[in-house]
């Protein structure tokens, strides 16, 4: 990996050389959060926010958006999707891996989805280091790196920031905007201390499991599912802040002329109670035990047999928005207690 | 649907309720005439004192059943209508109506006293939603419903759609708004038991949830209750706001 | 430096650049293709079947599907439903859908007429291993509407029938009203192509075929587990019983092969609505062998 070292108050100009081409989507403060939205200026943006309430996905695979649009007579009608370039400024490295996982799902080569792709092309991603917050366990599930998937990476090594740099454009925007430059024996020293910095910030209570897939299968029918099960309110607000949660629903929609319409897909999430349900009536996960031990599944073992990757990034902010505490948390708390009683 | 023109012939009926959705229907302005086109409007109460007619096709009900006579009304309606769409909270839950329904009796006595007149109690029922009196096909819910969701069930009705009903509640919508949660700040909302579909609106102009899309019937209100009492919320008022549009619910006694 | 990107959709008439119709299912695999329905044939009083056939050329040449796949059908406004194909490969130019009237989409698909147009995409999913199955006896039993996705493969080892052994198919139906395609199979079986059990689980004055579940005819059937393949294909419950039965006939777990329902949305590996444990039935079904299937969580 190439990297160079910027002053820190070289980075309004890179904002700026970006903004010149780009929408700039980054971290703002919202009411006690934060949130990625667009920006218009440097001081918008806050860089070192914890975590966002919601996650950047929505900018790759948007919560409502239409496939094609068709007329009851004629069929399937001109429809034309057309893709702002975009740079995504300040994406933890969680939200980096998380992205990287819907390629994996979206850039495949049997299926490749053209509006994802659309979407993602146009995208630039620039990361910066961040220090992990209490829910923060993204180092748990091997997504605390991240060593691709993005243009920038700026780590903060004290009123400067050594660079990674993972792409042509990305180097082309910093050599235009900025006065990048080799780094220091000092610039590497700093490096290796914010490493260190970061690295004991993480919340020791997140208990560290090894073989969490195994364990998924192994204690596919303990009674703790039920437990964890009972306690969930149906409300899907984990799917909807999760950065990997990219599970969909497909229907059409009629203009109010009814001569015309499109076909639009929307968000979906399988801890909402009908997303297992098939023409006839038979619902193959219709309680919470099943629903939310299948999500689980899927982000700790399911993706994992497909792609060789935890589909959870470790980002917690399921633990922010689920107010009956159900969280990969309390599987790994769950996964470590096992362990505990059969050592008593 | 009608044999000689093969348009639907619609009737829209007002039962107890404000009236405000049939009204509503008409804020879908530009659209109204494209809409009406779709069909035969042959009655429509909020604009007419006809008498109802014999014959129709789809009948659009709002408000709470709390008359004998509607009660007359909507089982001859079940007979005539090949699809009955109610609108609104009062037509889906019994709505504010329904605040009345538990010990309802009583409450005529509260007002007359011993002197109930014969034409009151020959007349009051008990408020109920139109499900519980008739079999309803499609409900559009919400006080007051959003035009462009009657319009989208119309449509279902008339031209049919595999898009299936979600029960999930509401905070999955609110957080696609991405709103942080009331109760972080201390405050009631009734999303997480709420039925979805709405888009979490009141969330998102800043105000919490009042429930007017009823209960989800999958509603985790054990769950819910919990989470109320740790976020300092007096759980009475929690119980009092379910009481305000379920009351078609047995759930919600304690 | 990147610049906007976009999708086009385009009709069928605009489609000016020179594609051969892979590369048009390629470009877009959201994206239906007109069909006309060209054939509506009664079956029983809840089920149809219907052949379509894709109006443009390109894509009708394009479109190549194997036993045990499915596509997705459109009606515009209404929306999208996958349906395993009935038809065998070997009869090229039209799809045949065999369709329960059982919720809104279908109900609709059955008020359709010859002439009318949907909307296709496919053909999704792994499909029965045919090519495997090549020189050994063949064991199928349906149970239901299973005999949709399972007819496609019997039509298909009609059609090549002198490559295969002893082909023996156990379909089982409610009522002797239920039973499809009864004349084609009862022929068949007439010329010695199969031998087939037919049974039902209430019996009326009519009925001369076996009484009882799909299980029932194995007590005496002669099955040689070296050299038989198995699929099944029915209701959910039916599955851990039938195949139990392959079991303790001898067959190996890699060799019994079942078609799962699941409501394929997409398709495509990516909506999710079919997972099954940590498989999605559209891409690594819905024809799973044994062996995948007990290695599935929650999968039977």
């Amino acid at each position: 990996m190439l990297y160079r070292v910027i002053d820190a108050d070289e980075l309004p100009a890179l904002v700026e050389a970006f903004m010149r081409d780009y929408e700039v989507i980054a971290s703002v403060r919202s009411g006690k959060s934060f949130a990625f939205e667009t920006v218009h200026s440097f001081d918008e943006i806050v860089l070192d926010y914890p975590t966002t309430l919601t996650s950047l996905k929505k900018y790759l695979l948007p919560p409502r958006e239409t496939l094609f649009e068709y007329d009851m007579e004629d069929g399937v009608t001109d429809y034309v999707l057309q893709v702002r370039p975009r740079v995504l400024f300040g994406a933890h490295a969680c939200d980096i891996n998380a992205m990287n996982n819907l390629d994996l799902v979206f850039d495949d080569k049997r299926y490749p989805d053209p509006y994802y792709e659309a979407h993602r092309r146009a995208t630039m991603i620039v990361g910066i280091g961040c220090i992990p917050s209490d829910s923060c366990f993204c180092h748990l599930l091997d997504s605390g790196e991240v060593r691709s998937g993005y243009d920038l990476f700026l780590a903060d090594i004290g009123g400067r920031y050594l660079v990674s740099i993972g792409s042509v454009e990305g180097a082309n925007i910093l050599e235009a905007a900025c006065n990048p430059r080799e780094a220091t024996d000092a610039d590497r020293r700093a490096f290796r201390e914010y490493t260190r910095r970061r690295q004991q910030a993480f919340n020791p209570d997140i208990p560290s499991v090894q073989e969490i897939p195994m364990l998924m299968d192994a204690f596919h029918s303990d009674d703790f599912w039920e437990e964890l099960g009972s306690r969930c309110l149906n409300c899907t607000a984990c799917a909807s802040v999760c950065p990997t949660c990219y599970c969909f629903d497909i229907c059409d929609v009629l203009d109010p002329n009814a001569q015309t319409g499109r076909r639009e897909r929307v968000w979906d999430a399988c801890t909402s109670p009908q997303f297992a349900l098939v023409t006839g009536g038979h619902n193959f996960r219709s309680g919470t035990r099943e629903r939310v031990r299948h999500r689980m599944y899927h982000k700790l073992n399911g993706f994992n047999s497909k792609y060789g990757r935890y589909l959870c990034v470790g980002c917690g902010r399921c633990v922010h928005a689920c107010k009956t505490d159900i969280s990969p948390i309390k599987v790994l708390e769950f996964f470590e207690r096992k362990g505990a009683e059969d050592a008593e | 649907m009608s044999e000689t023109t093969n348009i639907p012939r619609v009737v829209v009926i007002g039962l107890a309720s404000c009236f405000g959705c049939q009204i509503n229907i008409t804020n879908i302005e530009s659209h109204l005439m494209e809409v009406l086109g779709q069909i035969d409007v042959r009655y429509w109460q909020l604009t007419s004192s006809d008498t109802m007619p014999d014959e129709f096709d789809v009948a659009v009900i709002e408000g709470a059943a709390t008359t004998k006579e509607a009660l007359e009304t909507l089982a001859s309606v079940r007979e005539r209508a090949k699809v009955v769409i109610t609108i609104g909270a009062c037509a889906a839950t019994a709505g504010i109506p329904g605040m009345a329904a538990p010990e309802w009796q009583d409450r005529i006595n509260d007002v007359y006293g011993d002197n109930t007149p014969a034409i009151v109690s020959d007349i009051a029922c008990k408020p109920q939603a139109v499900h519980d009196v008739i079999k309803v096909d499609y409900e559009v819910p919400c006080c007051p419903i959003d035009p462009y969701a009657f319009v989208h069930v119309l449509q279902k009705a008339l031209y049919g759609s595999n898009e299936y009903s979600r029960t999930s509640t509401m905070c999955g919508e609110c957080k696609r708004n991405e709103r942080g949660c009331f109760y972080g700040r201390g405050i009631l909302c009734m999303g997480m038991i709420t039925k979805q579909g709405c888009g979490a609106r009141c969330p998102n102009l800043g105000r919490p949830c009042n429930g007017c899309a009823g209960l989800s019937p999958d509603a985790n209100l054990d769950a819910a209750r919990v989470v109320v009492q740790h976020s300092g919320v007096p759980l009475k008022r929690f119980n009092d706001a379910l009481a305000m549009f379920n009351q078609d619910d047995p759930r919600i006694a304690l | 430096m990147p610049s906007s990107t976009s999708v086009h959709v385009g009709p069928l008439a605009h489609d000016v650049v020179a594609m051969d119709g892979a590369q048009m299912m390629f470009e877009n695999p959201y994206r239906p293709w007109e069909a006309r329905i060209t054939s509506i044939t009664p079956l029983t009083e809840n089920e149809k079947l219907f052949e379509f056939r894709l109006i443009d050329e390109r894509i009708r040449a394009a479109f190549h599907h194997e036993p045990g796949q499915f596509v997705e059908v459109s009606i515009f406004g209404v929306g999208e439903a996958p349906i395993s194909i009935s038809s065998s490969p070997s009869k090229g130019g039209f799809i045949e859908l065999c369709v329960r009237r059982m919720g809104e989409f279908t109900t609709r698909l059955h008020q359709m007429q010859c002439g009318d147009i949907v909307g296709l995409r496919g053909p999704y999913g792994r499909p029965f291993p045919f090519d495997d199955m090549r020189g050994h006896d063949v064991l199928l039993v349906a149970g239901g509407l299973g005999i949709a996705p399972l007819r496609s493969l019997i039509n298909n080892i009609h059609d090549e029938r002198s490559d295969f052994g002893n082909v023996t198919i156990i379909y089982g139906s409610k009522n002797p009203s239920e039973v499809m395609f009864r004349d084609q199979f009862e022929m068949w079986r007439h010329r010695k192509d199969f031998d087939l059990y037919l049974t039902v689980d209430n019996p009326d004055d009519t009925w001369d075929g076996e009484v009882g579940l799909v299980t029932a005819p194995f007590s005496h059937l002669q099955v040689d587990p070296d050299n038989t393949f198995g699929a099944v294909c029915g209701p959910p419950v039916m599955y851990r019983f039938v195949v139990e039965e392959m079991r303790k006939k001898g067959i190996p777990y890699d060799r019994i092969y079942m078609s799962f329902e699941r409501h394929m949305k997409c398709g495509m590996g990516k909506c999710g609505h079919c997972q099954v444990g940590h498989q999605y039935c559209c891409i690594d079904g819905p024809v799973f062998n044994y062996w995948e299937a007990k290695n599935i969580q929650d999968s039977m």
